[in-house]
């Protein structure tokens, strides 16, 4: 038994180091994404430590953040998953495979979406358009906060997500920009990073969103400033005109934490919105939050 | 009965029945587990015992004597060089680890105290000349780094037998990885047979972690290699007496307490061991007197002395000063390390961490044989304490006469205490394997014991064998076929010592699958070089991300990395920046996103088809 165990793990071996997928695989799979994935699908690679290459084959152009950084893959009609060693994504289970091919180690799949939405708005699209406004309140007083496309700011670990270089920049420190935040998992979430002062309000304004039955979003606090439990909570608040639409909590140790918001109100409405930031301390809260309307 | 074997038989016994050639007496020689199928429950037959000693040390090595003496240790020692050879020669292929940079920076200092001393020994002797040189990485005390100072001065400066100073700094580490060869060896041999000495020194030498940190100008494999020979030293302290022994092992504490903070949990090993043979000699004594080994009381008194003595930081302010390096490692902060899927960066730790981690890392068929030896010896000794019924008091602990150093208590203790540590929940998990190396030499000669009943049941089941140069001949094949997995997966991780899982939880592939520990310390840079040297524009600025600046300041001396390129400590300062992949450094990866406005790297170093660095480039 034992020599006999000896050459199966010789076997195990010289087999598991021939058996990667070879650039060629890559390629060919990397033809049959772009020929089927359309721009409203998601593109996704399993298992996750895979994506690395899987970006790096397939592009930035396939691989675009917004794919990347989902917030969740509610919004997306259909998913082409990239995956080898017969791994599925996990946010994928319940999604139907409606065609799959080989690639010599690597396999693309086409799943749909079993309870596909209507996206009707994205407020993390709206950075740098003219219908977004971001202030600094104090009291009753507004601040604008001036928007400027310079270099993001990055650094290494602990810096937090990087500062965009889009973004509204006001004079508490405070800014407003689209950026990537690693969530408590270290996943990857596009969201308006949005790091509110500890004295006073960070306002955004967006003048035209189209609202359907619900605002539907996501917040949290970059991981490593989250992660450690000791951070105070931020709270956002929504409204429409007079309308308030609702109050969400962040604390820390939530992680990338869902919210939905009844907009029946103003379905079929384009109207303003605005949302304030708001925290008791501003010690690392590094906070983003996303929202969409559907 | 043979049930104890070899370690429990008297010297006088063992004297005897290497004097008596006969095949009564080479049965009585055999080898622990050479006592028949398994169970040890019952007295093997005269045909399996004839087997069982034929398939022992006479059969294996028929030219060699069979008193273990001035040959094994040419056995060991070859062993050891071979690896250390093997070592040097795949030097240059790895890269530097974090806490390389920051020991080649303080073995720098240290070089140029030892420069003084040996110039002007007064003036090195003045307070603010030791302090100038010796506040370096006080953290840790000073006798690798001195070596590693000493091979620099007189390996590169000197003789010029290295052309890198890396590996002349490297290379007292690995000399260190060659000495837990030998020791394992010998004490493999001692214990059980010349043919576990040598699978089990070689199974520890093929374990792919070991072979990683063995390169290194770290601590870990040389704690490993004076844990192992500090016990040895204690252990033959205790079959030999005398003083002699007793100095050495105290002298081997104290070297060992020098090497690395592992040497604080020995007394975790060598107090019950020495309460247990001082018991066992009472109840051997007509007196009932109870004799602690004098070794103990050596290490107690002299061990310190030498610790001390070989520190110059601690020559003033001592107590301070060791209070404070007591404190760094009881206060020791958190760092992120991933297991199943999970960054853990602060208590509790999981206790799961370490058995998984052990069998994600250490090949298989040594685990096994690990296991078929561990089990053998397990049986025997609960059988010493709880002889059954009928059997011969003499099998009972308090009874036995031989084996005064109660070998498999010390074998089983030595192998516990570094892994118990990992089992309280505070105990930080962040050097992965490495910081529980010093139990595997003990693994590996356990391995080696599993390794004679495998042979044993061969020459059971292959009669035919019947000249000692048909056993050999078979034995050899056994070997060979044992080694082969571990030494093909050994030398399949390198460079990537970090990343490689063995092939029974997949490999590197499965490594990641389970969602374990990629690589920490940044040393994978190195292996960018090939990309690097294509296509980084000249002085290109190079965010290093987790490489430590010493290290790559090292890497580009050397011309490991080309020396025109420029580290920088952002992804934003950067022409071309560097991820090392790892659960929790996701945050520096979005992070490149941004500043290379893309999110697809340029290039990924992979091993397995597993991402180890990935390269953005600015376009």
């Amino acid at each position: 038994m034992v020599p006999a165990f000896a050459l199966f793990e010789l076997g195990l071996h010289v087999w598991q180091t021939h058996s990667a997928a070879t650039d060629d695989d890559w390629a060919a799979a990397k033809a049959e994404v772009a020929k089927r994935a359309k721009p409203d699908d998601l593109v996704a690679f399993a298992p996750r430590w895979v994506d690395p290459i899987g970006r790096e084959k397939l592009g930035k152009d396939l691989a675009t953040v917004e794919r990347e950084a989902y917030p969740d893959v509610s919004r997306f009609p259909r998913a082409v998953e990239v995956s080898i060693r017969g791994k599925h994504l996990e946010d994928l289970e319940g999604w139907a495979a409606s065609d799959t091919a080989h690639f010599g180690e690597v396999t693309v799949t086409t799943y749909q979406n079993p309870t596909p939405i209507k996206l009707l708005d994205d407020l993390v699209n709206h950075v740098g358009r003219p219908d977004m406004h971001v202030y600094d309140v104090d009291g009753a007083a507004e601040h604008a906060c001036a928007f400027a496309e310079t270099a993001p700011q990055t650094g290494s670990l602990g810096f937090g997500p990087a500062v965009p270089g889009a973004r509204y920049s006001c004079t508490s420190g405070s800014f407003v920009g689209a950026s990537v935040l690693p969530d408590l998992d270290y996943r990857a979430r596009r969201c308006l990073y949005a790091p509110p002062s500890a004295h006073g309000t960070l306002r955004i304004r967006f003048d035209a969103v189209s609202f359907g039955r619900a605002l539907h979003g996501h917040h949290a606090i970059s991981v490593e400033a989250e992660r450690n439990g000791t951070g105070v909570p931020v709270t956002l608040v929504f409204r429409s005109g007079a309308i308030n639409l609702g109050r969400v909590v962040h604390r820390d140790g939530e992680g990338w934490k869902p919210f939905e918001l009844d907009t029946s109100e103003l379905a079929g409405k384009t109207a303003e919105l605005v949302v304030d930031i708001s925290s008791p301390g501003g010690d690392r809260r590094q906070y983003c939050f996303e929202a969409d309307t559907r | 009965m043979s049930e104890m074997g070899e370690t429990e038989k008297s010297e006088k016994e063992k004297s005897e029945s290497e004097k008596a050639p006969s095949s009564a007496s080479r049965s009585d020689a055999a080898s622990v587990g050479d006592t028949g199928s398994g169970s040890g429950s019952e007295a093997p037959s005269s045909a399996s015992r004839s087997d069982a000693a034929s398939a022992g040390d006479a059969g294996s090595f028929f030219e060699l004597p069979k008193e273990i003496g001035g040959i094994d240790h040419v056995i060991g020692i070859g062993i050891g060089a071979i690896y250390v050879t093997w070592l040097v020669r795949t030097a240059r292929s790895l890269g530097f680890a974090r806490d390389e940079g920051f020991y080649f920076h303080a073995a720098s200092d240290y070089a140029r105290w030892f420069e003084m001393l040996f110039r002007a020994p007064a003036e090195a002797m003045q307070r603010q000349n030791i302090d100038a040189s010796w506040a370096t990485n006080h953290e840790h005390p000073a006798l690798m780094k001195s070596l590693f100072a000493l091979s620099f001065m007189y390996l590169h400066e000197k003789w010029k037998l290295f052309d890198d100073a890396s590996t002349a700094f490297r290379f007292p580490g690995m000399v260190m990885g060659g000495v837990a060869l030998w020791v394992t060896y010998l004490f493999g041999a001692r214990a059980f047979s010349r043919r576990a000495g040598v699978i089990g020194a070689v199974l520890l030498g093929l374990m792919p972690r070991v072979f990683y940190h063995a390169h290194l100008a770290c601590f870990d494999v040389p704690i490993m290699a004076m844990w192992v020979a500090c016990i040895y030293v204690y252990w033959r302290s205790l079959q030999e007496g005398g003083f002699a022994w007793a100095l050495a092992s105290g002298v081997m504490y104290g070297l060992t307490l020098e090497t690395k903070h592992n040497a604080w949990i020995l007394p975790a090993v060598f107090i019950p061991h020495a309460i247990m043979v001082a018991l066992k000699s009472r109840s051997a004594s007509p007196r009932g007197r109870i004799s602690f080994p004098s070794s103990l009381l050596a290490m107690a008194t002299i061990g310190p002395l030498v610790f001390y003595w070989l520190w110059p930081w601690l020559w003033n302010d001592t107590l301070p000063r060791l209070q404070e390096y007591v404190n760094f490692h009881m206060n020791h902060e958190y760092y992120n390390i991933e297991f199943l899927h999970r960054n853990y960066f602060g208590p509790p730790s999981p206790k799961a961490y370490a058995p998984v981690m052990v069998a994600a890392t250490v090949p298989a068929i040594t685990l096994i044989l690990y296991a078929t030896g561990t089990l053998e010896r397990l049986r025997a000794l609960v059988r010493r304490f709880v002889p059954r019924p009928g059997e011969p008091a003499s099998l009972s602990l308090a009874d036995q006469p031989r084996d005064r150093a109660l070998t498999d208590v010390l074998l089983f203790l030595s192998f516990c205490a570094p892994l118990a540590v990992f089992f309280l929940p505070k105990t930080p998990i962040f050097g992965g394997t490495k910081h529980w190396l010093p139990a595997y030499p003990f693994l590996a000669i356990f391995a080696g014991r599993g390794f004679d009943r495998v042979a044993a049941a061969m020459h059971r089941a292959m009669p035919q064998l019947r000249t000692a140069a048909q056993r050999f001949g078979a034995e050899l094949a056994l070997g060979t076929l044992i080694v082969m997995a571990p030494f093909a997966v050994t030398q399949h991780s390198h460079p990537f010592g970090l990343s490689a899982y063995v092939p029974i939880v997949g490999g590197t592939a499965g490594g990641a699958d389970l969602g374990l520990c990629r690589q920490f310390w940044g040393f994978t840079t190195e292996s960018v070089e090939p990309y690097f040297e294509k296509n980084a524009p000249p002085n290109a600025r190079v965010f290093i991300h987790d490489t430590a600046w010493d290290s790559w300041y090292r890497m580009t001396a050397e011309k490991r990395i080309r020396p025109d390129l420029q580290a920088v400590g952002s992804p934003g300062e950067a022409q071309i920046g560097l991820l090392h992949h790892e659960l929790h450094m996701n945050e520096v990866d979005f992070q490149e996103w941004a500043a290379f406005e893309t999110t697809a790297p340029d290039w990924v170093l992979a091993h397995d088809g597993v991402p180890i660095v990935s390269v953005y480039r600015r376009k």
